[in-house]
């Protein structure tokens, strides 16, 4: 009797579990379908995924166009991995020169057309035929690079991405080993599209897919689609997942108030835009389930410009360093929950990061509060009292009130200072060119990719400094030969063991903060502000929330 | 007639190139304002960033740059956006442009009807409390600015009473009229309302005081003194004159806002017309669609300049001479 009993206890629980088994897959499929509605107040340009270059677009890339790699399609830290896409798989020779591909067999373009070595070989050679804006420095290490980067019109690449039909292989030549090279096949440049694809920039017209979604149609003054592609089957769970919405469109044109009201309503259900400050009490007292705060991998800094006075002077620099209230910014920016006060240039989890801060009360590795004694001091010591300074901001409003607050602290510590704004669109390219001298700027850097070089190589390295040139990233001309050749022999020890060369970039991570080339604010957090409806939230460290892993239904 | 007709045509050519070419030449003028950059990418490389330059044709002298985009403009007529690559300049000029009729007739009518009503009244009781409240009133609209009046609509109509007085209000946008005429009329009257307000005000002050002077009149006078009825002197002599100063500022505003006049409260509403259009190109620094977008408003100024012109030298002969 007893033991029928349990007989049952167990049969019944066994039942449970089945049914609900069962209903939490019914229920993940009872997920899919719907439109998720995105919104923006802009378009982000062309929709070229070769050639596009705006966190908005490379978004909506992560759920329609495939590399040979890929990012991880996964929350967090994971996010960073690299797994095969396109390929099954991949294997390097030669030293670290030579990468060889398999690439997947059966997988269709949303035109139904059959995906093989030659579409891959053309897309590697349109990556200089469109001209994408990395096609001088994440590929130009590809044999045949320099040859296409001087006449783009007849790229062929050759020797450089060779593809084998037989065997089904694409092989990748590089003039030197490049540890960082994985990365660089998983971003959108270095999409696979039909070897048909225009040779110039497609612009407004979507061109074929190969992942979970196809761009339907794309008006920058109105809207763009997306429809699930229907000759995709899910390869890799990895690399490509399968979304759940049936449709994501994204709007353009609303104030970015008007956006967080019509999320609140449930008419729309995400933006693009950082929620105004007016606004963040609402959202996180009101809204705080449908609000979404992640970590970035980035920083907020203001590059002075060291080869005009008065920060041609080190002294004059690190005065500015020490008097900045890093804590003011983060107010400034909407709260210590959305940033953190910072002194490096390597973000906090990054590779390469070791915490370190020199500019305040007590050094050592957090900040803690400013030393205005010690700046004036360092002015005073400098010879460059009086000089008259003009801090140059973005108009909208957060970079506006932190060039203000700038100025005002340039005054405090003997400076004659005064900020400036100028549009948005171009303040980014006006501080690059050395010809419109602008001694001190706000800006920021998002990473493209997680290796510690995207950001001290690329923002104060010598190969990045241009002078005269509107495309000119080392916005402060910082020019040390010391520390340039220590970069130099990070990226090599990079191809033979990452851990040392993370250890070597955190040392250069150092020394540039104590040249001070700028003066770093501090590192931001994203918040995403969801509708109601809106489920199953996966933030990505490297593209940020994967909209189609979401469901509205 | 047709000298006229032919030296208003050739003065508005004029007037269209001066235009064209002073917003061509104020645009390379602004510092940091090459496109180049900005189209190559962050961080492009020297060499793209010049073949970008020779590709858009900015490597050439002002006056061929300047010949070259005319002729994509008007002749070849594929001119195409710095910012949205790829995408025609025309196209976006003539999708926007019902969006923008749509709501300048609209509130066109409602200030109109809404004016004469407040200026009449005004006119009439001149002196009286009414004609105090009316015009206050008519201040109060002038003063206040679309923009933050737009925003305070929508706060109340899309945010803290959309729950419960205004949850027939649509989303902020516009719906054509051949999809929906009730859903086009829904998305518009908060629109109408708010761009009418400034001009019911406005246009209620100018006809008060040209009703009060025209009541001073002799013919007025005369018309009192054969015995007629004050309505009909009133809407028959008094009224009917003093329209021809509200009919020639209605000209000149209707011009200016199909235009792309409207410009903000299209971008407070998120109506995609000419204004908004117009809006988004500045703030993009995107010169083919600012080039597009002004010469479109300066072709509806002078147009409306040459109507109100015609409606003058038909009404008065000694134009027509001058």
């Amino acid at each position: 009797m007893k033991d029928r009993k349990a007989l049952v206890a167990v049969l019944l629980v066994a039942a449970a579990a089945v049914f609900a088994a069962g209903s939490s897959s019914a229920r993940t499929n009872d997920h899919r379908g719907g439109t998720l509605k995105l919104l923006a107040k802009a378009a982000g340009g062309t929709l070229d995924p070769q050639v596009n270059y705006t966190l908005e677009y490379w978004q909506l890339y992560q759920a329609s166009y495939d590399g040979l790699l890929a990012f991880k399609k996964a929350g967090g830290n994971a996010a960073f991995d690299v797994v095969p896409d396109l390929a099954s798989g991949y294997k390097i020779k030669n030293g670290g020169k030579t990468w060889v591909f398999n690439l997947r067999k059966g997988i269709k373009f949303s035109n139904g057309q059959r995906l093989t070595t030659k579409d891959v070989v053309a897309s590697f050679q349109r990556i200089f035929k469109v001209k994408s804006p990395t096609s001088g420095s994440f590929y130009a290490g590809i044999i045949g690079a320099s040859k296409c980067l001087k006449t783009p019109a007849t790229c062929t690449l050759a020797g450089g991405v060779i593809g084998n039909a037989k065997n089904n292989t694409v092989t990748i030549n590089l003039t030197a080993p490049d540890p960082e090279f994985k990365y660089k096949l998983a971003v959108p440049h270095a999409s696979i599209v039909p070897a048909s694809s225009p040779p110039n920039d497609a612009g407004t017209k979507p061109l074929p897919t190969t992942g979970a979604y196809y761009f339907a149609s794309y008006d920058p003054n109105k809207a763009l689609v997306m429809k699930r592609n229907p000759y995709f089957k899910e390869w890799s769970h990895a690399a490509m997942p399968a979304g759940y919405p049936d449709q994501i469109t994204q709007s353009y044109g609303l104030t970015v108030e008007s956006q967080i009201t019509a999320i609140e309503n449930g008419q729309a259900d995400w933006t693009l835009e950082a929620p105004p400050a007016d606004r963040l009490n609402e959202l996180g007292t009101k809204y705080a389930e449908q609000t979404h705060v992640e970590t970035l991998t980035a920083f907020w800094y203001a590059p002075m410009n060291v080869n005009i006075p008065p920060f041609n002077s080190l002294k004059a620099r690190q005065a500015v360093n020490y008097a900045i209230d890093r804590n003011a910014l983060v107010k400034i920016f909407g709260g210590p929950k959305l940033a953190v006060p910072s002194c490096q240039v390597l973000p906090p989890g990054f590779p390469g990061n070791k915490p370190y801060c020199p500019y305040t009360k007590n050094p050592g590795t957090k900040w803690s509060a400013p030393d205005v004694a010690k700046a004036k001091k360092l002015v005073q010591e400098s010879g460059q009292k009086g000089a008259k300074v003009v801090v140059i901001s973005p108009d909208d409003e957060v970079q506006k009130a932190v060039g203000v607050y700038l100025a005002s602290v340039l005054n405090q510590i003997g400076f004659k200072a005064s900020s400036k704004t100028i549009s948005g669109n171009i303040a980014f390219t006006y501080a690059q060119n050395t010809k419109n001298k602008v001694q001190i700027n706000v800006q920021q850097w998002y990473q493209d990719y997680p290796a510690a070089s995207d950001f001290l190589n690329v923002l104060f390295g010598c190969d990045s400094f241009h002078p005269g040139s509107d495309s000119s990233i080392n916005m402060a001309g910082f020019c040390n030969k010391p520390i340039d050749k220590q970069m130099h022999r990070a990226l090599k020890l990079e191809q033979t063991n990452f851990p040392a060369a993370n250890a070597l970039w955190a040392k250069i991570d150092h020394q540039v903060t104590d040249q001070a080339p700028m003066a770093t604010l501090f590192t931001p957090r994203h918040i995403d502000f969801v509708s109601k409806r809106v489920g199953n939230f996966v933030f990505s460290k490297q593209f940020y929330w994967l909209v189609d892993q979401s469901w509205v239904q | 007639m047709i000298r006229f007709l032919a030296r208003r045509f050739v003065s508005t050519l004029f007037v269209l190139f001066s235009i064209s070419v002073l917003a061509f030449l104020i645009f390379f003028a602004t510092p940091g304002v090459d496109p180049a950059a900005r189209i190559a990418g962050r961080n492009a490389d020297q060499a793209t960033l010049l073949a970008v330059r020779h590709d858009f044709g900015l490597d050439k002298p002002l006056p061929v740059r300047y010949g070259l985009m005319m002729k994509k403009l008007f002749v070849t007529r594929d001119l195409t956006s710095y910012v949205n690559r790829g995408a025609k300049v025309i196209p976006q000029v003539t999708q926007a442009a019902p969006v923008t009729l749509s709501l300048v007739f609209g509130a066109a009518i409602i200030w109109v009807l809404a004016s004469i009503g407040m200026g009449m009244l005004a006119g009439v009781f001149r002196g009286k409390p009414i004609d105090t409240v009316v015009m206050v009133v008519g201040l109060i609209g002038i003063s206040m600015p679309v923009f933050w009046l737009g925003e305070v609509v929508n706060l109340f109509t899309q945010s803290r009473l959309h729950g419960s007085v205004f949850s027939w209000v649509p989303p902020l946008g516009y719906v054509p009229f051949s999809h929906s005429p009730f859903g086009w009329f829904k998305s518009l009257i908060f629109p109408w309302l708010t761009l009418s307000i400034l001009y019911i005000g406005i246009y209620a002050r100018v006809l008060r005081s040209a009703i009060v002077e025209a009541q001073e009149e002799d013919y007025v006078r005369t018309a009192r003194a054969k015995g007629l009825t004050e309505r009909r002197v009133l809407f028959r002599h008094a009224l009917r004159t003093s329209l021809i100063g509200f009919v020639s500022l209605f000209g000149l505003d209707f011009g200016a806002l199909v235009g792309g006049g409207a410009l903000l409260t299209e971008v407070v509403f998120n109506l995609h017309g000419v204004g908004k259009l117009t809006y988004d190109s500045l703030q993009n620094l995107d010169l083919p669609v600012i080039l597009a977008t002004v010469i479109y408003a300066a072709f509806f100024v002078v147009v409306a300049n040459a109507v109100v012109d015609l409606v003058y030298a038909w009404l008065d002969p000694r134009v027509r001479r001058v």
